[in-house]
């Protein structure tokens, strides 16, 4: 038996957690029961149309808010409570936070890595290593009064990687930013994501997510509407296998028990607890016989079918057609 | 460290570093010299008749211009990130916020009332050396330690009242504002119990009592903060 799944999912443990979550705003509800969780080294894209409560997600997970309902937790901690221990080894930028004007770079991402528990001795290199990572190193010593909107940006980004972070949470990190300088922190982000970072990305470009993440997250309305992974084919293994079918549950499964029921020579990646992708060499006889024998397994099998390879057509079909880039 | 202690060292080392960049930390010297150089201008031009109604001038001159200094410094600390949305970035750090914010306040308002203290000392020196009292001199209206003290629970309200208006305005201007209108209160009440004999020790020390609630209170209204 061929049993795939991609490299990230080796190591199981958890590092960010929404369980149930809701979060209200006076009469309005931002988020509604939203549940996902992230493994470690886990490069996930967080889509959804303006309003629809990404940020009040990543506000939950950084501390700067608490749910009305359900619990956050990041490395298993609730930032809100265990604010040091939960949020040492984090980086998050969150909507665009001002910084006085007279305040330099250096003051900053120094500021930054005390906090952060970096002892003194590498605090000023841990501030460059942070600026350079940016390519705002020159600018340290400039105040942020003298910084363009994009230089700025960069120097918060800098800010978030301070202490080398083991999770990394972003809002719309290129906005702002000029194409180069998109181009570098997406080739960041990717080498970073390489060597082990988890990283959450909010975002409303489609590209972003293709370039940089191995699974979305697509939010509309504050629930829920998609977790899936953002590049079917190139995720599913090396086998060659020609058809993908997306399998639905009506409970929680596990990625052994599916790769079982459907045999050898069929890769299995998991997508969530209720949602499996086989892949298989084949035609329709085969794609019967599979899922014959998820059936005769027991399996609580609701609905198979075949995903859409492109992430923009995807972003339309979960969240419509508002804010789709 | 603790985590506690840690982030009052950091946040203070922080806000020492924002009084230097913004250059706001020229204010702490106002009280140092302005203080003493307007009271010693009054001494040696205005007929005040003892050292000791010269030195209740030169603390009327110095912990003016230290309530000036408190509301501005205290309105900044607390109002200036929440008005800029620094607090989206600090408030994702590893530490305690109320700690952290504790830090920076006792940089502003410790310092603040340390220049006070200092500015009031050189007053009372510069009053002894240039008024000589004479023996018809009548006694001054209030006794100048007692003032002094009292002062100084006008400055811990100011500081309270500043700073807890900076939490629920999340804006250092409508903090000031708000600091300097209790200040005229204060000021006003404190004048009427004089002026009908009626003023105690006990109404600086309510002052300086509601001061410390408004701190309290700010310091756990800072931590519930939601961005």
């Amino acid at each position: 038996m061929i049993f795939s799944r991609p490299a990230r999912t080796r190591v199981p443990s958890e590092i960010l957690t929404v369980d149930a979550v809701w979060k209200r705003y006076g009469d309005h509800d931002a988020l509604r029961d939203v549940r996902f969780s992230l493994r470690s080294g886990e490069a996930v894209g967080y889509l959804g149309p303006n309003g629809a409560g990404k940020t009040t997600t990543l506000k939950l997970l950084a501390g700067l808010s608490r749910p009305t309902r359900g619990s956050v937790r990041v490395q298993g901690l609730d930032p809100s409570r265990d604010r040091v221990r939960a949020l040492r080894r984090l980086g998050a930028l969150v909507e665009t936070p001002g910084v006085p004007p007279y305040i330099t770079g250096a003051d900053l991402l120094e500021y930054v890595a005390r906090v952060k528990g970096v002892s003194s001795a590498e605090r000023v290199g841990a501030a460059r290593r942070a600026a350079e990572a940016m390519n705002v190193a020159d600018c340290l010593d400039r105040p942020f009064g003298s910084l363009s909107t994009g230089l700025a940006r960069r120097m918060l980004l800098g800010a978030a990687l301070v202490g080398d972070p083991e999770v990394l949470l972003l809002d719309e990190p290129t906005l702002g930013l000029d194409p180069a300088a998109r181009h570098d922190l997406r080739n960041l982000l990717r080498s970073l994501s390489r060597n082990g970072l988890t990283l959450l990305l909010s975002t409303h470009l489609l590209e972003d997510v293709q370039e940089v993440c191995g699974r979305v997250l697509f939010l509309r309305n504050g629930v829920l509407v998609g977790d899936e992974l953002v590049n079917l084919e190139s995720d599913l293994g090396p086998e060659g296998a020609r058809r993908t079918v997306r399998l639905r549950f009506g409970s929680d499964v596990t990625d052994e028990s599916v790769a079982r029921a459907v045999g050898s020579g069929v890769g299995v990646t998991l997508e969530g607890p209720r949602q499996m992708i086989v892949r298989f060499s084949g035609g329709d006889a085969e794609q019967a016989g599979l899922l014959a024998g998820v059936v005769r397994a027991g399996l609580p099998l609701v609905s198979a079918s075949t995903p859409e390879p492109d992430l923009a057509r995807r972003y339309m079909e979960r969240v419509g057609r508002e804010d789709a880039a | 460290m603790s985590g506690e202690v840690a982030a009052l060292a950091h946040n203070a080392r922080w806000e020492v570093t924002r009084l230097h960049r913004s250059r706001r930390i020229w204010l702490l010297l106002i009280p140092i010299v302005a203080g003493p150089i307007g009271s010693g201008i009054a001494d040696l031009y205005l007929r005040v008749p003892s050292s000791g109604t010269a030195e209740v001038l030169g603390l009327l001159i110095t912990a003016g211009l230290a309530a000036l200094v408190i509301l501005d410094l205290t309105a900044l600390a607390v109002g200036e990130d929440l008005a800029l949305r620094t607090h989206y970035l600090t408030f994702a750090l590893p530490q305690p916020r109320a700690s952290a914010l504790a830090g920076r306040l006792g940089v502003v308002v410790g310092g603040a009332l340390a220049v006070y203290g200092i500015g009031a000392i050189a007053v009372a020196g510069l009053a002894g050396a240039l008024v000589s009292t004479s023996s018809t001199a009548p006694a001054p209206i209030l006794m100048p330690t007692h003032l002094a003290l009292g002062l100084l629970g006008l400055l811990v309200f100011l500081g309270g009242v500043t700073a807890a208006a900076g939490v629920v305005t999340r804006s250092a201007s409508q903090a000031l504002v708000a600091g300097i209108l209790a200040g005229v209160v204060a000021a006003g009440i404190g004048s009427m119990f004089l002026v009908e004999g009626r003023l105690t020790a006990l109404f600086p020390e309510v002052l300086a009592a509601a001061g410390l609630v408004g701190f309290s209170w700010c310091l756990v209204q800072y931590g519930r903060v939601e961005g």
